[in-house]
């Protein structure tokens, strides 16, 4: 009972994780059609942030939030605006800026990883915070995980908040649907893009804290997130957002399983899951 | 209100529209006849920027739109029913209203508006909070004319009203044209139903191979050989 419990419980958190990590993704390509493989180098350079401001100035590591979110939203509006904007002016048809777009974040993908070698070396980094446990009966739980559990849960109901019930959320849903009817709405289709891109780099962001608050980081950790979060978003389903935050925790929850077996074969079994995935629902659980 | 000054446009290297010129007036319910292909649904792409046009002008109260944007042609009062509908099809029927008053002067007073749809279409409301792809034929038509009215445009441009839609529907979605004439608001309809549009258009242009072949009131067109053979089969 007990371990059932820590399982639900460590799959809780890491699912929290993978759905801020991937409901990022999946607004990018929902919208945008771009398969930002350089979203984990966000998500890294979100963490890095994070580690240097608390460590450096002292700053609580929640409270980071407010440096590595802005920050990464305006890398990402810029990003979009100068050069996957530009790209699509030159590649007209939808199938050919699939493929360029994915070619383009491969591009980005190094620039970032590079620059951040440069600044920070390829050492593991980390701190810790809040790094004791408190106990409920027989059940230990660790402080700074619930944390992370209840900090991820509200950032992912205040993104949903976000595309529900404002003006602005429903645009973005309507050009991800109908980018010309969007349009004749009179929505502005290159400002939803560059928005877009840039919420789904600040979710990234938000990830990187989060994980910097219990694992140790690494310039070279982002791809790991990626593909994690090209997993969750096609167990999801394709460009649905409620579909990325529930594949995110059922995501995680496998992991949690998986780790309690044998903690070295997680990402094997997250292949795995994807190529079955791929095999027998490749439309996810909510795809279209 | 509108005017159209020889209007060329390409699509996939292929010359769509030739020289189209037209103009419409204030209060006006033209009709644009033609077949399928002819080039009728590029010609309301064109004036509405989700094509651009190769050459020509397009002038909407006075002010040039030809290469504008689409969302700012969209804010000078130009609303588009394109066809088919083209809802979004995961949103509820009130959102998808809601975003017909996305510009900023509407989305203040979209409650109003909504109520206002609701009243013309009271089935619309039954049915605010079902998703767009679930309803029927009919019923999205009237979602799509209603978010068309939530943006409180001065000109309408529909493409095939009478899509789909049963006889009676037809009927009753003509009988809507006149009442939103009776509003104030210009409208500029493609039909494939001759008969019908010409029973209410005030003029009409016939396209054919991308050129307007003809132009006249609807009665002239009625009387017209021409009309009568090629779209009437009399």
């Amino acid at each position: 009972m007990v371990l059932l419990i820590n399982i639900i419980l460590n799959g809780l958190l890491l699912g929290g994780i993978y759905a801020v990590t991937a409901v990022g993704l999946s607004l990018q390509y929902g919208v945008a059609r771009i398969l930002n493989i350089a979203h984990g180098e966000y998500i890294m350079v979100g963490a890095f942030l994070t580690w240097l401001v608390h460590t450096k100035f002292g700053v609580n590591p929640l409270l980071c939030l407010a440096v590595a979110g802005p920050a990464m939203f305006i890398l990402g509006y810029l990003v979009q605006t100068f050069l996957f904007r530009k790209l699509k002016e030159k590649t007209p048809t939808p199938a050919e800026f699939e493929g360029s777009s994915m070619l383009m974040a491969f591009g980005i993908l190094f620039v970032i990883q590079s620059i951040a070698i440069f600044l920070w070396g390829t050492n593991i980094e980390g701190y810790s915070y809040l790094a004791y446990s408190i106990y409920l009966g027989d059940i230990r739980l660790s402080v700074n995980r619930l944390v992370i559990l209840i900090a991820a849960l509200a950032i992912c109901l205040l993104f949903y908040l976000l595309l529900t019930r404002t003006r602005t959320g429903k645009a973005i849903r309507a050009a991800s649907q109908d980018p010309d009817a969007a349009a004749l709405m009179g929505i502005n289709i290159n400002r939803m893009l560059a928005l877009c891109f840039a919420l789904g780099a600040m979710m990234a962001g938000f990830a990187g804290m989060l994980i910097s608050l219990v694992y140790q980081l690494q310039t070279n950790m982002g791809m790991q997130y990626t593909i994690i979060a090209i997993i969750v978003v096609v167990l999801g389903g394709l460009g649905s957002i409620p579909g990325s935050l529930i594949g995110g925790f059922l995501l995680g929850i496998l992991g949690a399983i998986v780790n309690s077996i044998e903690p070295g074969l997680h990402m094997a079994a997250y292949y795995l899951l994807f190529m079955i995935l791929l095999l027998v629902k490749p439309s996810g659980i909510f795809g279209r | 209100m509108l005017e159209v000054k020889n209007l060329n446009t390409y699509y996939n290297n292929v010359q769509i529209l030739w020289d189209v010129s037209l103009q419409i007036g204030e209060g006006e319910i033209v009709a644009l006849l033609g077949a399928n292909g002819a080039g009728k649904t590029t010609l309301l792409n064109s004036l509405t920027g989700l094509v651009r046009p190769a050459a020509g002008s397009v002038a909407f109260l006075g002010q040039e739109i030809t290469n504008l944007p689409t969302n700012e042609i969209v804010e000078l009062g130009i609303a588009y029913l394109p066809e088919g509908g083209r809802l979004f099809p995961d949103m509820t029927v009130q959102e998808n209203l809601e975003l017909g008053s996305y510009l900023k002067n509407s989305w203040k007073i979209r409650n109003k508006r909504l109520e206002e749809v609701y009243s013309i279409f009271p089935r619309l409301k039954e049915r605010r909070k079902q998703l767009a792809k679930t309803l029927s034929g009919g019923e999205r038509q009237m979602l799509a004319m209603g978010r068309c009215l939530m943006s409180g445009p001065k000109m309408c441009f529909f493409d095939e009203l009478s899509y789909g839609l049963a006889p009676k529907l037809v009927k009753e979605s003509f009988a809507m044209l006149k009442t939103l004439r009776d509003h104030g608001i210009t409208i500029f309809m493609i039909e494939q139903n001759v008969n019908q549009s010409l029973e209410i258009a005030d003029r009409a242009y016939v396209l054919e191979n991308g050129r307007i072949a003809l132009e006249g009131t609807s009665e002239e067109l009625l009387k017209s050989d021409h009309v009568r053979k090629a779209y009437l089969g009399l």
